[in-house]
């Protein structure tokens, strides 16, 4: 049973000095060190060191000079996927053959545009409309609170900070199904995702 | 001034809004614009590859019928085609059943009934003794010093339906008014009338079994809002309700 202390073990890959005469009965001693005490270990061993701590010095800043460069150079773009069609779907057997329009069909396509405009401007309008009616009918309630007080007005034009984010669920085509157990599955995401 | 004694009585109205659960019909210009993007978007657009194997099965099934003694394939082979998949998946659709898009409380006019007119707003009435009237009404509380005209308009909301409901209230400022004056029999110098500040909330939880709702009330849409309120009253709602 060899009992090595750590600042012995350094001393002897780092520095090692020659013991003049290695006692037996020193607890501190282990027979590997009597058994090297021989070897003529004086030059080599300072070498080493001073070597190893130049070439370790030089990678050293080559790294940081790569780093350094790395860092300079521009990040590179990340690619928009939506913006690159593959290149299978410029293929010429991928085009859909169908019968050229009709007069008619352009026609009814033209009148049914214009029909839409319309509809949506009319639509824009009575939304607008709305929004004004209700700021009004709001601006209404506010100067009748400021007659009755002035504490209750201040009060009211405070901000709700609770309010936003506000968040709500839309409506879908159906309403939910009481007792809908839906199908067991997994989504597995294979989105690339891109590091600069 | 604070010390003048005020001559109107305030009040804090809520209406509160439970919001649509599904889409609204759509127009009959929006179905032909939709019908007709349809259109162009399969104009533009190129094969998939799932059409693409269907047009080859179809050249393959073609061949193989014209020239008959022409089998490159042992013929008990079971080769699913693409028209298989797609019938297969027409069947999975028509087995599935949705839920109607017209409940039965529609069917009814059962006009307490939350699940009527899923693709409309509905705004809670309570029917309530003023003077010596019975009316429908928002539901309403006197204003007491010392709370703020929302906390007003929450207390409505709670005492006519319970503390467990959850509302969103779209902020702190109210949305319409409505200033009425008493009948002469009951005016005095101090009490001249009564202000009605309205509040907006949307009813964030869908099931009220847990509400004890003490009173009749209804849950009633803006067309049909005009059966039960009164002219000048309807008035002043119309006027901060979008449909």
């Amino acid at each position: 049973i060899a009992r090595i202390s750590p600042h012995a073990l350094s001393s002897f890959s780092s520095s090692w000095l020659p013991q003049a005469a290695p006692s037996r009965g020193s607890h501190w001693q282990t027979s590997l060190l009597t058994a090297r005490a021989s070897l003529p270990a004086r030059a080599q061993p300072k070498k080493k060191k001073k070597v190893d701590v130049k070439k370790e010095q030089a990678q050293k800043d080559r790294m940081k000079k790569k780093i350094r460069k790395l860092e300079k150079a521009a990040p590179e773009m990340i690619p928009i996927e939506d913006f690159i069609t593959p290149v299978k779907y410029s293929e010429s057997n991928r085009v859909r053959s169908l019968p050229p329009l009709s007069f008619e069909e352009t026609e009814r396509r033209v009148l049914l545009m214009k029909k839409w405009c319309l509809f949506k401007q009319n639509q824009d309008k009575a939304e607008k409309a709305a929004i004004q009616a209700l700021v009004e009918a709001q601006q209404e309630a506010l100067k009748e609170l400021r007659l009755e007080s002035e504490e209750l007005y201040q009060a009211a034009i405070r901000r709700d900070e609770g309010l936003f984010p506000f968040e709500r669920d839309g409506p879908d085509y159906t309403p939910p199904l009481p007792g809908y157990d839906p199908p067991e599955g997994k989504c597995v995401d294979i989105t690339k995702v891109y590091t600069q | 001034t604070a010390a003048a004694p005020r001559p109107w009585r305030l009040f804090g109205a809520m209406c509160l809004l439970r919001l649509p659960r599904i889409t609204q019909p759509l127009e009959k210009e929006e179905e032909e614009m939709a019908a007709l993007m349809g259109q162009i978007e399969l104009e533009k657009s190129q094969y998939s590859d799932h059409e693409i194997r269907k047009l080859e099965e179809e050249e393959n099934l073609r061949r193989r019928k014209e020239s008959m003694y022409d089998d490159d394939e042992a013929p008990g082979k079971t080769v699913i085609m693409a028209q298989d998949l797609e019938d297969k998946w027409e069947q999975k659709l028509l087995r599935f059943k949705p839920a109607p898009r017209i409940t039965d409380a529609d069917k009814n006019n059962n006009r307490t009934s939350l699940n009527r007119k899923l693709d409309r707003n509905l705004m809670l009435l309570v029917k309530e003794k003023i003077g010596n009237q019975e009316l429908w009404l928002l539901p309403q509380v006197e204003w007491q010093p010392g709370e703020t005209l929302r906390s007003t308009a929450e207390r409505a909301m709670a005492t006519f339906l319970g503390d467990h409901i959850q509302a969103k209230i779209l902020g702190n400022a109210p949305y319409g008014i409505y200033k009425y004056k008493f009948p002469r029999a009951i005016r005095t110098e101090d009490n001249v009338g009564a202000k009605v500040f309205f509040f907006k909330a949307f009813l964030q939880s869908d099931d009220l079994s847990q509400a004890e709702l003490k009173k009749d009330y209804l849950w009633v849409t803006k067309d049909e809002l005009g059966d039960y309120l009164k002219s000048e009253y309807l008035k002043k709602v119309n006027r901060f309700l979008l449909d």
